[in-house]
């Protein structure tokens, strides 16, 4: 009996899909808004047909292993919603077993609703202060590691 | 402390972003002579109309532009009849030897059915000056040159049957008919410019 109890059990894990949610830039914020006092909080958007975003992907996983106890990192995928499957397709294939989301609002009031210098190019990259919750830095496209690194710190330390 | 943090914040984004043009700013760099997918060099004084300019900052890989040309192309049909020049611009140096290089330019062009120029942004110079980040970028500017609308083509890129708002032929119409243009600053997704270093 607890061999296929073990066996339903893999299956299940196996099987696993990332969580992917609708969001809007107003439900993002409340989700997000969560974590102060406890974690500096890292947005990333990005879309699987954006090579830029694909690009840093993986250092990002690397960084939201690396600074679990002080970090969440939460991406934002901004992929068309019909799809999704190629964004949850992708999220499998990078590790990423925690709660993510996918924009279900019109892109003027999403973009406006994040932050009001962000242009709309991606990727784009947003961090929050563990204590302040307020935003310690943003920036549109490719960075360095260690831009990413100075700004989690930054992050973690306000 | 804190507003010491904020204004370092501000300054490291004034050097990460050229601010973009502000509405009511002069067509900048109008006389610079760009490569066309004709063979001939073009400016963007040489592509204005006599009622106003459509600027489009695109490129030829962009699931953004490849979902939003279709009306490049509409717009055109509409609005050069009646005075208005349209002028796409590539601005991906890093890619001009790839992807974006002039052959494929060319290419799209024909695939896609072009009917304005299409120019290289060589060092991303018109770019950075109209602080433009993505593709597709829309600044339009009216008979006097003056920047008057600038941001999204329209609210729904993937479906065009679906569109709700056609914030960029409201603002032509506008424009042309020296009515109010509201809004006159919209945004959108697309891919950042892949400026040359």
């Amino acid at each position: 009996m607890n061999r296929y109890l073990l066996i339903i059990f893999i299956l299940i894990i196996g099987c696993e899909q990332p969580d992917l949610q609708h969001t809007t830039a107003a439900t993002l914020q409340d989700f997000y808004q969560l974590e102060k006092g406890q974690n500096a909080v890292m947005l990333n958007f990005w879309a699987t047909s954006c090579e830029p975003c694909v690009a840093e992907f993986p250092m990002i996983v690397e960084l939201a292993e690396i600074y679990e106890n002080d970090l969440s990192v939460f991406f934002v995928s901004m992929d068309w919603l019909d799809e999704k499957e190629k964004a949850i397709s992708f999220l499998k294939k990078q590790g990423v077993d925690w709660t993510t989301f996918i924009k279900d609002e019109k892109d003027n009031a999403f973009i406006n609703g994040i932050h009001a210098e962000w242009s709309g190019a991606l990727p784009f990259t947003i961090l929050y202060g563990k204590t302040s919750g307020e935003v310690v830095d943003f920036w549109e496209g490719e960075q360095p590691d260690e831009r990413f690194t100075k700004a989690v710190n930054a992050a973690i330390n306000s | 402390m804190k507003q010491y943090s904020k204004i370092m914040l501000l300054i490291t984004m004034s050097f990460l972003w050229a601010k973009e043009l502000e509405l009511g700013s002069t067509l900048p760099l109008s006389e610079i002579k760009m490569a066309d997918i004709s063979g001939k060099d073009v400016s963007l004084k040489d592509a204005k109309g006599e009622n106003g300019l459509l600027v489009i900052f695109s490129c030829n890989m962009c699931p953004w532009v490849i979902a939003w040309e279709d009306r490049y192309v509409s717009l055109t049909n509409e609005f050069k009849p009646q005075g208005v020049g349209i002028i796409a611009i590539n601005s991906n140096e890093k890619q001009f030897d790839s992807v974006d290089s002039m052959e494929e330019m060319q290419k799209h062009a024909k695939e896609l059915g072009y009917n304005f120029y299409y120019t290289m942004d060589q060092g991303s110079k018109l770019a950075r000056e109209f602080g433009a980040t993505r593709t597709p970028h829309i600044y339009l500017f009216d008979q006097n040159d003056k920047l008057v609308y600038r941001g999204a083509i329209d609210d729904n890129a993937r479906k065009p049957d679906k569109v709700e708002q056609t914030y960029l032929a409201d603002a032509i119409d506008n424009m042309l008919a020296g009515t109010k243009i509201d809004p006159t600053v919209t945004k959108a997704l697309g891919c950042g410019i892949k400026f040359a270093k």
